[in-house]
């Protein structure tokens, strides 16, 4: 597995008396305002070093980066022979503004070598990143890859040294892998891009040459990058940031802003923003379209200028488009891609940028002499962050769908849409701290996923379908307690409640507050309704019953409210249920078939069955609840014994068991059972009508 | 995705076959005629929204019709096909990258399929002529390939594979794919070349490209029988440190819902319409009631999905795969069509990082403070990051010298007003001081203090005494070995017209 170079970056700074020089650029410090303080004359300019310079700059590399690539692309800062920062996750500026404020420029006593900066640099890239830890301790630590670079400033005093210093960093790495292939938590050096930037002060004759990239050993290759100090340096970094972090320019142009000094009137300001160059790619594609085959892609209707702002690269201008009040939302966009402005604290970067991180929206519209207007990028901001989207200009594949009403189920017209709209924000989902769900037994997402899936066992997509559905508020709040993973007493207790009401409605034959009109309800007699509406209360508590045993004994509640006779009554007029029917019917259904037979056949029958008459000394221990079986189908059966079968299910009907005996399993019961159990359970008496 | 039927019309596709019964008579562009009405009838059945174009070429090339889901235009085109000059690839797949970035700009995938005899041509402009120049980096003729769209090129080959021609061939076609970063593959018929041969091909790349997605749309237990279109494909997903291949699943999972207004404007790789399919033929022998038939009014999860998110602006965030996910919601081409789309962000759990981890989203019934708010006012989202950008933070760069003039100026502008800016002229000055150790630009310290100085001496005899004295007093400071210090601050100097410490 191979990783990307990008990944470290290690910044050597030269600590050495000789960075003390000045870098011979004046810097104008002191302005006078208009008008004010005449005759005094500003001061002198001054000097920055080239200490200064250097780590303006590299600071500068630092903050495109960090701002583009806050995670995963690490930078660490190595001077005199120790790291200013960690590899970490969470890295920011000001930490290594601070330790370079400790550190503080070099002094002229300084005794420093360079070689000990490099060499710690070596040793930082062998030190794994958290993103590597992760890998090291998920997989095989073989095949976490190790790749990095190290971009070294310094006032070199010859070629040779220079050599000496490319030796140098060859040797250490060759020493550390040794090293790190025998220690745990070191990763061996896969490949390594060195950068030496010898600085010179402005206008000194650099008595170093250049060199492009050349291998020093398979794994080291270097570059020797001579460069003047100041300005020319800045520029040099910030196109090494652009070059290795593959990013792209964007002049935002004709940007409406109100002069400081006179806010009545506006001019237009350019700004130019970093970011990474796959924002570009479908303006280069179509660029690359309009040009001819021997042309270098750019310069095609001024599409891609020099930096306005200066810098040694290209930038794409796009035109602002003052913004309309809505936001068309949901804009498909390909891509999204973090930007930094190049002169962040100008007046026009802060203007812009403040006005995205409001929450505002820009279109970006790619000049064109001629033709329609092409919007190919928003500017907007996410969570105090500013992001360029790429908005696709082609024609959309998807045009002109089919509408989702001429698909299946188009027609249909009383879907539970209001109750849809609630189940989702029931579902509504919200980020959990990474904390917290690093220390949690399942991810958020996996309990997300099962609280959809507990939310939905029972329900209806459309209203002619649920009787329950249609007087929610007879039944509420059952269905919400239903779902939930616990139910505390008094949730049950609510649940118990709900059903109990509905008892008391059939009781009271009062008609169920369902409009009947055009559902699919069969049979309009108020008592098929109720049979309807129990059977679908019961697979809606049934559903969730396996979920705790409060849930449970929810069930059971309804079970026991659910009339006995309800079962029966849904048997005989819809005729469903055949796994349901009891063995009593099964047995009318035996004489049904007796009294349809030949006479031949019945002798058949009455022979096979005459033979044992065993079931009559039965008949007196007969009782439901008992745990013989209230009726012998099976097996041999006379006339005789169907017919007393039938008159013991009519007796047994008619007689009520005691109550101790019927919740209990065995044949002896335990009495005053519910004497030790909760104040809730006493008050369901109350609660029954 | 949408197609490029590149059709070869050079003379050499009017060659006569020669068929061992010898029996009728038709030549190589019949064949391809006949072979692209298989693959043409193949789009009516299985996928009536793609988009489809007839290009033809031979030493320059034609569009014959631009894109469209109407098969028969094409049909009817390919009849009118006539017989032109010598083949050349060149201008043709130079024409079709112009052609679909036009059309459809470079993010849309499209596919290419060229269809030749296997003649590669010969002299200049011939294939082995313009494989050599492009190998040798002799850009006189710049290399069409890769496409500049995300184009697969599927060169399909009507001739024998015992050809000769043939089997010279195919190494160059299998270069110019090479070129394509592989993308692309090649198809020869199977046993003698006659109809059923290459219709039997046709059928093959139809079905290794064009078949439809199938797949379960699940909320819970709410389920639907889906289809996508365009049927996704494959996607890379490359991290730090590794790369892999993946497929959206044939399941796919809502995990929740979100506010359209939260998931704001996410990056996505594509858009699929999602459609309902009828039930299937084992569920219709349940459907007893003759009205039950007509697949209109059996109800559909995804038309109760649909209206439900359109009404209540929201979207259906979707498990598509292991750790990849997307979103639907209800989109309109125009006012009165609107359907339900499923946009797919990149792969992997940080693909929107305003959402943050999206494996770490959870179910709002899991917090004991409600996160939309009591009142469902507020809004767990963005997710922001722990560290602010440049720009939304005072950074100090003083690059240009305007940058260091701009921090000096706001502090003399405050050095004016004392003693009412003590507090924020104390800061700045703090601020600047601070950056200038950073940098290691000591020089700038004393710089400062005889900034401060001279505004002491500017000041109108009608200022408060303090000002003078704390001006003297952060001069004075500026120039001690103590402001090198930047763990130490300067503070404000106590007087006797203090009044903070009152």
């Amino acid at each position: 597995m191979s990783s990307s170079i990008i990944h470290k970056t290690i910044f050597v700074l030269d600590h050495s008396p000789d960075f003390l020089k000045s870098c011979n650029q004046s810097t104008d410090y002191d302005i006078l305002a208009k008008g004010k303080a005449s005759g005094i004359i500003p001061a002198a300019p001054i000097f920055k070093s080239l200490w200064t310079c250097s780590v303006e700059a590299v600071m500068e590399y630092i903050r495109i980066v960090y701002d583009i690539f806050p995670t995963n692309k690490l930078i660490s800062v190595v001077t005199g022979s120790q790291a200013l920062n960690e590899w970490s996750d969470e890295q920011n500026m000001v930490q290594i503004m601070n330790r370079l404020a400790e550190i503080g420029p070099p002094t002229s006593s300084d005794e420093y070598n360079l070689v000990n900066g490099l060499t710690q640099a070596v040793e930082e890239l062998c030190k794994p990143t958290p993103l590597q830890k992760k890998m090291m301790s998920s997989g095989d630590a073989e095949s976490v890859g190790n790749k990095g670079r190290i971009i070294c400033l310094a006032y070199a005093k010859s070629d040779g040294h220079m050599r000496m210093l490319e030796e140098c960093v060859s040797g250490a790495i060759e020493q550390h892998n040794n090293l790190a292939a025998e220690t745990e938590n070191l990763l061996p050096i896969n490949f390594c891009e060195l950068d030496l930037m010898h600085v010179v002060p402005v206008d000194e004759v650099p008595t170093i040459s250049p060199r492009v990239g050349h291998e020093i050993s398979p794994i080291l290759s270097c570059t020797v990058h001579v460069s003047e100090s100041g300005r020319e340096q800045y520029n040099r970094l910030i196109q090494m940031a652009y070059n290795h972090y593959r990013l792209a320019s964007t002049t935002v142009t004709g940007i409406p802003m109100k002069e400081e000094q006179n806010a009545s009137s506006s001019a237009n300001y350019d700004v130019e923003l970093l970011h990474p160059a796959e924002a570009h790619d479908e303006i280069l594609k179509s660029d690359f379209n309009k040009i001819g085959s021997n042309f270098l892609s750019g310069s095609v209707e001024g599409l891609m200028i020099d930096s306005k702002e200066g810098l040694p690269i290209s930038t794409i201008t796009l035109k602002w488009c003052t913004p309309k009040s809505s936001v068309q939302d949901l804009p498909a966009c390909t891509g999204a891609y973090r930007i930094t402005p190049v002169d962040v604290n100008s007046r026009p970067s802060s203007c812009l940028t403040n006005f995205l991180l409001s929450g505002r929206a820009v279109m970006l519209e790619q000049p064109r002499k001629t033709g329609v207007k092409v919007v190919s990028h928003m500017l907007t901001s996410h969570g105090g962050e500013i992001f360029i989207h790429s908005i696709p200009t082609g024609r959309s594949i998807l045009e002109d769908p089919p509408s989702i009403s001429e698909g299946p189920g188009g027609r249909v017209t009383d879907y539970r849409i209001p109750d849809f709209r609630e189940f989702m924000k029931e579902n509504r989902l919200a980020p959990v701290s990474p904390a917290v769900a690093k220390i949690s037994t399942q991810l958020p997402i996996q309990r997300a996923l099962h609280h959809v899936e507990r939310t939905s066992r029972f329900w209806p997509m459309v209203i002619s379908d649920s009787i329950i559905f249609n007087m929610a508020s007879h039944i509420d709040p059952l269905p919400s307690m239903l779902v939930k993973e616990r139910l505390s007493d008094d949730d049950e207790l609510e649940c118990r409640k709900a059903i109990f009401h509905v008892v008391g409605m059939e009781t009271r034959n009062e008609p169920l507050p369902v409009n009947l009109t055009g559902t699919r309800i069969k049979g309009n007699k108020r008592e098929q309704q109720y049979s309807q509406m129990w059977s679908e209360l019961e697979t809606l508590v049934r559903a969730h019953a396996n979920t705790s045993e409060a849930h449970k004994r929810v069930l059971e509640c309804l079970l026991e409210c659910k009339k006995p006779s309800d079962d029966r009554r849904k048997l005989d007029k819809t005729g469903s249920g055949k796994e349901d029917l009891s063995e009593v019917e099964s047995a009318w259904k035996d004489l049904d078939k007796y009294q349809k037979m030949t006479d031949h056949e019945k002798r058949e029958f009455n022979k096979v069955e005459a033979a044992p008459e065993d079931t009559g000394p039965l008949v007196k221990r007969l009782r439901s609840g008992f745990t013989e079986p209230l009726v012998k189908t099976s097996g041999k059966q006379s006339l005789l014994s169907i017919w007393t079968n039938r008159i013991k299910s009519v007796h047994s009907q008619r007689h009520e068991e005691f109550i101790g005996r019927q919740e209990n399993k065995g044949t002896i019961a335990d009495l005053y059972r519910h004497m030790f159990e909760n104040d809730g359970n006493e008050e369901i008496p109350v609660g029954k009508p | 995705m949408p197609t490029i039927l590149a059709l070869d019309v050079s003379l050499s596709m009017s060659r006569p076959v020669k068929t061992e019964a010898g029996g009728e008579d038709f030549s190589r562009k019949n064949l391809a005629i006949h072979g692209l009405s298989t693959l043409l009838d193949y789009f009516t059945a299985n996928c009536k929204l793609e988009f489809t174009s007839l290009v033809v070429f031979s030493y320059l090339w034609e569009q014959l019709c631009a894109f469209t889901r109407d098969v028969d235009v094409i049909k009817a085109a390919l009849n009118t096909v006539g017989d032109f000059s010598k083949t050349c690839f060149e201008p043709v797949l130079r024409g079709v990258s112009s052609l679909v970035v036009e059309e459809f700009g470079g993010t849309t995938p499209v596919q290419v399929i060229l269809v030749t005899d296997g003649s590669t041509g010969v002299g200049p402009g011939s294939l082995q002529n313009l494989l050599q120049a492009w190998d040798q980096g002799d850009n006189s003729i710049r290399c069409p390939l890769p496409f500049p769209f995300k184009g697969r090129l599927t060169v399909v080959c009507l001739a024998s594979p015992i050809e000769p021609q043939l089997k010279a061939a195919l190494p160059m076609f299998e270069r110019l794919i090479e070129l394509n970063n592989g993308a692309g593959d090649i198809f020869v018929p199977e046993g003698a070349l006659d109809m059923t041969s290459v219709g039997e091909m046709f059928t093959r790349v139809a079905v290794k490209y064009y078949s439809p997605y199938r797949g379960l749309l699940t909320c819970g237990h709410l389920k639907s029988n889906i289809t996508l279109h365009p049927a996704p494909t494959p996607l890379d997903r490359s991290s730090e440190f590794s790369s892999a291949q993946c497929m959206v699943s044939d399941r796919l999972e809502i995990c929740g819902f979100m506010d359209l207004g939260d998931i704001a404007s996410p990056p996505t790789v594509s858009r699929h319409l999602v459609l309902p399919l009828p039930a299937r033929p084992g569920n219709e022998v349940k459907g007893e009631g003759d009205e039950e038939e007509e697949d209109g009014k059996v109800p559909s999860f995804t038309v109760l999905l649909h209206g439900s998110l359109k009404v209540e602006g929201m979207v259906a965030l979707t498990r598509v795969g292991p750790d990849w996910f997307g979103i639907l919601y209800s989109w309109a081409d125009s006012k009165k069509k609107s359907s339900l789309m499923l946009s797919l962000f990149e792969p992997g759990p940080d693909a929107v990082s305003w959402l943050g981890t999206l494996n770490y989203l959870g179910p709002i019934a899991d917090f004991s403070v409600p996160p939309y708010g009591e009142e469902d006012n507020c809004s767990p989202f963005p997710v922001r990051p722990k560290e602010k950008r440049s720009y939304a933070q005072s950074c100090v760069v003083w690059i240009k010298s305007v940058g260091l003039q701009a921090d000096l100026q706001k502090v003399i502008r405050h050095a004016r007003k004392l003693p009412d800016k003590q507090q924020q002229f104390y800061k700045e000055l703090n601020r600047v001081r601070k950056a200038a150790l950073s940098f290691g630009f000591v020089e700038l310290l004393p710089a400062m203090a005889a900034m401060l100085e001279r505004e002491c001496t500017m000041l109108p005899g009608s200022s408060h005494p303090d000002a003078a004295l704390q001006l003297t007093h952060a001069a004075t400071k500026l120039c001690s070995d103590m402001a090198k210090d930047a763990a130490q601050m300067i503070m404000p100097l106590r007087t006797n017209f203090s009044t903070d410490d009152v």
